[in-house]
């Protein structure tokens, strides 16, 4: 029997997979004072000493490890957005030639490839950044070239994204930037604002650092408050413009196992480009392999993993030598 | 000589295109202005930025200006013995003139520069793709009230430089060269009329319109990284500059 919602999606995995008993969970929130939110119990268990920090995320990313391996198994999926034979041509470059595909909804999928192979001009198209010279980019049962600005709007307002530089604005602290665009694009009170962004900040784990200034912020710290600020529109697609870069592989693995957290309490549509291979192997349902602006392949990670393309194969390796010269 | 004309050719068409892309860019600014959302706070903001920070240099560039223009003027006038006339001379010089281009002037190197700059490294860190995201109207929260700022400031920038520069002229004609203040004061009051204050106030609208516009585009279509940033501000600066004194002689010449 599936444990009640109030436990949150946190604490129902952790009794369905026999890690707490029903008991620990709701005495552990029996202890808060006020209503509880649900979408912050994996907090409220560690604070109460119910499950430690570490226990907590390494049950999370084992959850990940088997959904994936589910999906595998059974690779059918809804798509939340479909590029149909997509081209783009930049300064007289095709660097999309002819893309189809599609992103599974409530999945994490990750858009991999060498450098220049179209990933950043892909994820553009998704929210509408770009619009294709040819073919069509669907988000549901929309095509967005043909949508007018407010209708375009209305879309995006579904999405959310991580730019590969964070994208904060510099004259605003943490806290600003996270509510920003609540109080540009939501009519919510203040006291309303100011709970969704402590409980975004709190799930990033940088509660108590609203105050600090981007450049105060060392990378991993303005990446955890821009995908705070993702997050706190609650949106339905997140997208992930390499969330790791630059980042040392400590940071990087805190990253993924933070991906792999919002993703579990939420069930975002999450879309990854990162040049962190082999390892986001690890973290995604869906993998897409772009080369030179077309698709190599495309399905799920694990089934990716092993393919025997050689281009996959070497940038999975990172070997010097193979089909992509790089000396 | 074809290879001549194809690339003469080639370099029009990219000016046409320039131009066209400039002027769609005001036209969209303009429709920003008058359609929601309307930020006050943003409005402020970018006032107290342009107009009240660019002060200091008005005052002081306007100080200097009348002063010497009183002593030229002075010395000039003296071979015609029209030295009486050097009150007018200083006022209508810098109310028609030199009070408004100047002041173009000052707000671009000062405003114009750091506007640029601004929307520079914003657009190369992505910050513009995030409003974009977040479903806001970039022109609207950025470009917007910094062009409804410059409206508002450059008349009161321009004012003040024409009152200072007249006050400057004063010190230096009355106190330095030994004319009497009320001829001075009295032929200013003679020969100045509202209609010499209106072509001063036409031409300081027109000089904000046409610095925020400039550098604003300049900044907001930046590219190609940090030194994409540094070659966006030096022609900002320029082009603003360079179009305020040709946007000054049609002025005058049609207000005349």
């Amino acid at each position: 029997m599936t444990p009640p919602s109030h436990l949150g999606s946190i604490g129902q995995l952790l009794i369905e997979a026999g890690r707490l008993s029903r008991q620990q969970v709701e005495a552990a929130l029996q202890r808060q004072s006020g209503t509880v939110d649900t979408s912050l119990i994996g907090e409220i268990l560690v604070q109460e000493g119910a499950i430690s920090q570490w226990e907590l995320l390494d049950f999370l990313f084992r959850q990940l490890t088997r959904e994936r391996e589910e999906y595998r198994n059974n690779p059918t999926f809804t798509p939340a957005i479909r590029f149909v034979d997509v081209e783009k041509v930049l300064d007289g470059r095709r660097v999309l030639k002819g893309v189809s595909l599609a992103i599974p909804k409530g999945k994490i999928t990750a858009i991999i490839g060498v450098s220049g192979g179209g990933k950043s001009v892909t994820l553009k198209h998704m929210i509408g950044l770009m619009r294709p010279d040819r073919g069509e980019v669907w988000v549901g049962d929309r095509v967005l070239s043909g949508l007018s600005r407010k209708e375009l709007v209305a879309v995006r307002s579904r999405f959310s994204m991580l730019f590969q530089g964070s994208a904060l604005f510099d004259s605003l602290n943490v806290f600003d930037n996270v509510a920003f665009p609540l109080r540009e694009m939501t009519r919510l009170p203040e006291a309303d604002i100011r709970s969704r962004v402590e409980k975004a900040l709190c799930q990033v784990n940088l509660d108590g650092m609203g105050d600090k200034f981007p450049d105060d912020l060392s990378g991993g710290m303005m990446k955890r408050t821009a995908l705070a600020r993702a997050m706190v529109t609650l949106p339905e697609i997140i997208l992930l413009d390499e969330p790791t870069a630059g980042l040392d592989p400590i940071i990087e693995n805190s990253i993924h196992h933070l991906i792999c957290d919002t993703y579990m309490r939420s069930r975002y549509t999450m879309v990854v480009i990162t040049h962190a291979v082999p390892e986001i192997f690890n973290w995604c349902h869906h993998a897409v392999v772009l080369h030179e602006g077309a698709i190599l392949e495309a399905g799920p990670s694990l089934e990716v993993l092993h393919s025997k393309h050689p281009v996959i194969q070497q940038l999975i390796n990172g070997a010097l030598t193979g089909p992509i010269k790089v000396i | 000589m074809f290879s001549l004309v194809q690339r003469l050719g080639s370099a029009f068409l990219e000016l046409l295109q320039f131009m066209g892309h400039m002027f769609l860019f005001l036209i969209n600014i303009l429709w920003c202005v008058v359609t929601p959302r309307y930020r006050p706070r943003n409005l402020l903001k970018q006032i107290h930025f342009i107009g009240v920070r660019s002060l200091f240099v008005i005052i002081l560039t306007a100080t200097f200006a009348g002063m010497v223009l009183a002593l030229q003027g002075f010395y000039i006038l003296s071979r015609f013995g029209s030295e009486g006339m050097v009150g007018p001379m200083v006022a209508l010089a810098i109310i028609q003139e030199l009070g408004p281009v100047l002041t173009a002037l000052m707000v671009t190197g000062r405003a114009g520069s750091a506007m640029a700059g601004e929307l520079g490294v914003m657009r190369i860190k992505e910050q513009v793709d995030a409003l974009e995201v977040m479903g806001i109207n970039p022109v609207n929260y950025l470009i917007s009230p910094r062009l409804e700022a410059s409206i508002i400031s450059l008349p009161v920038l321009t004012a003040i430089f024409n009152v200072v520069g007249i006050l400057g002229g004063y010190l230096v004609a009355v106190h330095l060269l030994g004319m009497s203040a009320g001829t001075y004061w009295g032929g200013i009051e003679s020969k100045v009329g509202p209609r010499d204050i209106y072509i001063s106030m036409i031409k300081s609208v027109s000089f904000g319109v046409l610095v925020a516009w400039v550098c604003t585009y300049m900044g907001y279509y930046a590219n190609r990284g940090a030194e994409g940033v540094g070659r966006s501000i030096t022609q900002a600066v320029v082009l603003s500059s360079v179009l305020v004194l040709v946007l000054d002689y049609f002025i005058t010449a049609l207000m005349l």
